[in-house]
């Protein structure tokens, strides 16, 4: 589905990411590790269409999308929770997820998932109607990945879902993010937090210092002691 | 970060800046003297005219650098600063007699008041430096475009008090009757003193903490950096110098008017700061060199002039167009101007290694 | 009592007028960190326009006021693509410094185009016919400026609550980018803040024209000096603080105009813009606004 090939993003003078390969199937979930300053962020961003690609190709379905912009991104089936979720604070509730299906024409679908998604996500139901930013920091990542789900996207890509959450809402999380894929979405999730994320992922990256330093299965990572040593470190929670 | 050095050798390094700065500040100069001495010795009179009435810009617009350049907030108030400076220096050194007729009814008995040439001059240069202080005390507490507007309300306040007291600034009848001290030597000497002073202030602890507060404001304070008294400094000193253009332009010219400090003077003089690049001291000699020979040709063109036999129209309001041209192309192509920051020194030295290593 | 009644409906029909300003340059700036300055123009835009109507024979009132409305929006929208769009993501003093730009280069241009004198316009001066209710004297202008401003103000509110682009408007003054990620176009948004504050600047400007009847090449200066000043009131960026802002204001000044013996009436704004500086000192974020934190949209 996206086939990231080559690609280097730059920012500024600096070169964040170099040379980097990476794909996601349709239905797959794939996760991409690494340390803080790793070139995470700034591959999804490349993705997205928020800073551009220095050198390589971003295909999603069989098309390059190198020159477009992020909205026309978006309207193709991508959509990133960022990372710090970026809930619109002065917006409630229901004015955020209202927004998240901004470019969608379909208002019967578009009702049709508000109320799935507020059934799978209660406590968004009962904060219906309060600002985003008056919800806790467990709430606030919730509404944010649902209100890139209100999209309807294909791609779902996730920032740093469980940054500064407490240990249980992050397990809560992460259930959730596995079961979207049950929906039939497909998901790049950026951790720091390997452990976690390699339960539920199907294949995984590893990025350090914008060199891709791992490419395999989920598997191989979490059941070899030695790579996971090698590339994340003991001490990464 | 420096506090596992000896306090020595700080000393040294800051004796080394202090001595780079003087020799930048030494290269500008000469570079702005330098076009004035050619326009002395070879330019006709009303070419020495337009040199004068470019160095007195020159010399505001280096006191809207030492504020706007380093503390990175746009500032409109300096004409009026300008024209405290004039006024001032106007109301002391106008000979008796003639105060009589122009301000009979002075408050504060300075009716009965004449000053030296030189005395008039510091006092009116002290009075705007305090306004300026005072107003300062309010315009730091506010940051960005609240400042900025801030600004504009300083100028329209202080034209608002010359238009309007009429006892002592004749409203929006001129002033006249100052001595004609200065001429364009005076305007060259004053000029490499500011840039001087412009010059050291950049490179300072002061000018270099509030350039790099600049950007954050709220970051420096929390870093401990006491931003306000920073600014407060560039703002008086500012200030100031615009008060000793004024104090010059009086000086030169004679007599004074309120309309000369307002607007069309700020305007004026912030394209040339922009243009320039207001990050540089040679940003502004640039800058006002620039646009005082453009806005000279255009004038030409204002007044209608015949071309290869043919009448063109009058084109009043041509100049001021073009200014906004100027700003808006200058913001849009290279906001930081023609120098983009840099001092005629800097790039010399540039040059100069760039030669030796082709060489 | 009468004479209270009459100058509180003139302080609120006053500040009405510094609202619907102050109101344009506050979506635009929360929207895209752009201080406006050239906004006063959009009332010599209004005004030049009506006064071209007129001398072409198109003096009709009922045709005057939708054209003026529709060319100050025009002008206002094609100003963001051809002037602020190269420095939106520039900082806001570069922002601020091109609108200085455009504000000269439209004030220059009536200047050539007409005249650098003033010119009447009388074209809405019927505006300004008198209603007695009972003892009180009105004019048609003062019901005008208060009810339309409220009107317009209601309607905002409805637009900014109610539709896909108003929330991303709002959600845009918290976080631009998350907006984009949302597949909102980050121009239609602006584009849409430009046409409003141009809608509410075209109004304003029908108004300024039918008090003052005639206009010159430099009209938009203290007005839009004004309307900043409102803003900074009532907090920049904030769209109640706008309103609140020019209404405060606008009492302020007619409270001068009343107090202020005759020979400092002259100096009434120099007044005005005294007294503010003196809340600013107390209160630097303005009227509603909270204090600045690290990492806030500042201006």
């Amino acid at each position: 589905m996206l086939e990231v090939d080559n690609v280097s993003v730059n920012y500024g003078a600096v070169r964040a990411v170099h040379s980097v390969s990476l794909s996601v199937d349709e239905g797959e979930i794939v996760t991409l590790l690494g340390p803080n300053g790793a070139g995470k962020t700034s591959m999804l961003s490349a993705i997205i269409g928020l800073v551009p690609v220095a050198e390589g190709t971003v295909t999603f379905e069989g098309q390059n999308i190198n020159r477009l912009d992020t909205e026309s991104r978006v309207a193709r089936g991508i959509t990133v929770t960022p990372e710090g979720r970026h809930v619109f604070a002065n917006l409630t509730v229901e004015e955020n997820l209202i927004l998240g299906a901004a470019i969608r024409r379909d208002a019967d679908g578009v009702a049709r998932d508000l109320e799935t998604y507020l059934d799978m996500f209660p406590i968004l139901r009962e904060r219906f109607k309060q600002s985003g930013g008056s919800l806790s920091g467990g709430e606030q990542q919730m509404l944010a990945v649902v209100r890139a789900l209100m999209s309807g996207p294909k791609l779902l890509m996730l920032d740093e879902p469980s940054l500064g959450l407490a240990p249980q809402i992050v397990d809560q999380i992460f259930k959730l993010i596995s079961g979207l894929r049950d929906h039939g979405l497909t998901l790049l999730v950026v951790e720091q937090n390997a452990q976690e994320a390699l339960k539920f992922a199907d294949r995984a990256y590893i990025l350090s210092s914008g060199n891709l330093e791992f490419a395999g299965t989920a598997e191989e990572l979490r059941t070899s002691a030695d790579l996971m040593k090698a590339y994340i470190g003991e001490g990464v929670s | 970060m420096d506090s596992g050095r000896p306090r020595r050798r700080l000393w040294h390094v800051e004796g080394a800046r202090t001595l780079r700065s003087v020799r930048g500040a030494t290269i500008i100069a000469a570079f702005a003297v330098g076009i004035g001495l050619l326009i002395m010795l070879f330019g006709e009179p009303y070419q020495v005219r337009l040199a004068v009435a470019a160095y007195i810009n020159l010399i505001l617009v280096l006191g809207l650098q030492i504020f706007m350049g380093n503390a990175n907030v746009a500032n409109l108030a300096h004409p009026g600063f300008m024209g405290l400076g004039a006024y001032l220096t106007s109301i002391f050194a106008v000979p008796l007699v003639i105060k009589k007729t122009l301000i009979p009814n002075a408050p504060f008995g300075l009716g009965e008041v004449q000053l030296g040439v030189v005395s008039s001059f510091v006092a009116a240069v002290s009075i705007t430096g305090i306004i300026a202080a005072l107003t300062g005390l309010v315009l730091v507490r506010l940051s960005g475009i609240a400042a900025t507007i801030l600004t504009l309300a300083i100028l329209v306040i202080i034209h608002g008090v010359f238009v309007h007291w009429v006892d002592l600034f004749r409203g929006t009848q001129a002033f006249y009757g100052i001595p004609k001290v200065a001429g364009i030597e005076t305007m060259m000497i004053a000029t490499a003193l500011v840039i001087l002073v412009a010059r050291l202030f950049k490179d300072s602890r002061i000018g270099v903490q509030l350039r790099a507060s600049a950007t954050n404001m709220l970051a420096a304070e929390a870093m401990g950096v006491n931003i306000r008294a920073l600014r407060l400094i560039a703002w008086v000193l500012g200030g100031v110098v615009c008060g000793i253009a004024g104090a010059l332009y009086a000086y030169y010219l004679g007599t004074v008017n309120a309309r000369a400090f307002y607007f069309h003077a700020a305007f004026l003089t912030l394209a040339m700061h922009i243009l320039g690049g207001m990050r540089s001291v040679t940003g502004a000699v640039v800058g006002v060199a620039l646009i005082s020979v453009a806005m000279e040709l255009i004038r030409h063109l204002e007044s209608g002039p015949v071309i290869l036999g043919a009448q063109l129209p009058d084109l009043f309001g041509l100049g001021s167009l073009m200014l906004g041209v100027i700003i808006v192309l200058v913001m849009c192509l290279r906001s930081d101007g023609l120098m983009g920051g840099l001092e005629l020194d800097e790039v010399l030295d540039r040059h100069w290694k760039r030669w030796r290593r082709g060489g | 009592m009468q004479y209270v009644a009459e100058q509180a409906l003139n302080a609120l029909s006053i500040g009405a007028e510094y609202s619907l300003l102050a109101l344009g340059l506050a979506i635009v700036f929360s929207v895209m960190g752009l201080v406006n300055f050239a906004h006063g123009e959009f009332l010599g835009v209004g005004g030049y326009i009506m006064y071209a109507m007129a001398l072409f024979g198109a003096g009709d009132i009922w045709m005057i006021l939708p054209v003026c409305l529709l060319t100050v929006v025009i002008t206002a929208v094609l100003l963001e693509r051809v002037a602020f769009r190269p420095v939106r993501r520039a900082p806001a003093t570069t922002g601020l410094l091109t609108a200085f730009g455009v504000a000269i280069i439209l004030q220059n241009v009536f200047l050539m185009g007409v005249s650098p004198r003033p010119k009447a316009v009388p074209a809405v001066a019927v505006l300004n016919t008198t209603v007695d209710i009972g003892s009180f004297t009105f004019t048609i202008l003062q019901f005008l400026e208060a009810g339309v401003t409220a009107i317009a103000i209601v309607l905002l509110v409805v637009f900014m609550r109610r539709t896909k682009l108003g929330l991303a408007m709002r959600a845009a003054a918290h976080d631009f980018t998350t907006v984009r990620l949302m597949g909102v176009r980050a121009n239609r948004v602006i584009a849409t803040a430009f046409a409003i504050s141009g809608f509410l600047a075209g109004l304003a400007a029908i108004f300024f024209i039918a008090r003052r009847g005639a206009i010159d090449p430099f009209m938009g200066l203290l007005p839009v000096l004004k309307a900043f000043v409102a803003c900074v009131l009532g907090g920049f960026g904030s769209l109640p603080g706008a309103v609140v802002g020019g209404l405060v204001l606008g009492i302020l000044e007619v409270v001068l105009i009343i107090l202020l013996p005759d020979f400092l009436a002259g100096l009434r704004d120099a007044a005005v813009f005294f007294i503010i500086g003196a809340i600013l000192v107390g209160r630097p974020q303005g009227i509603l606004g909270k204090k600045a934190e690290l990492g806030d949209k500042t201006a």
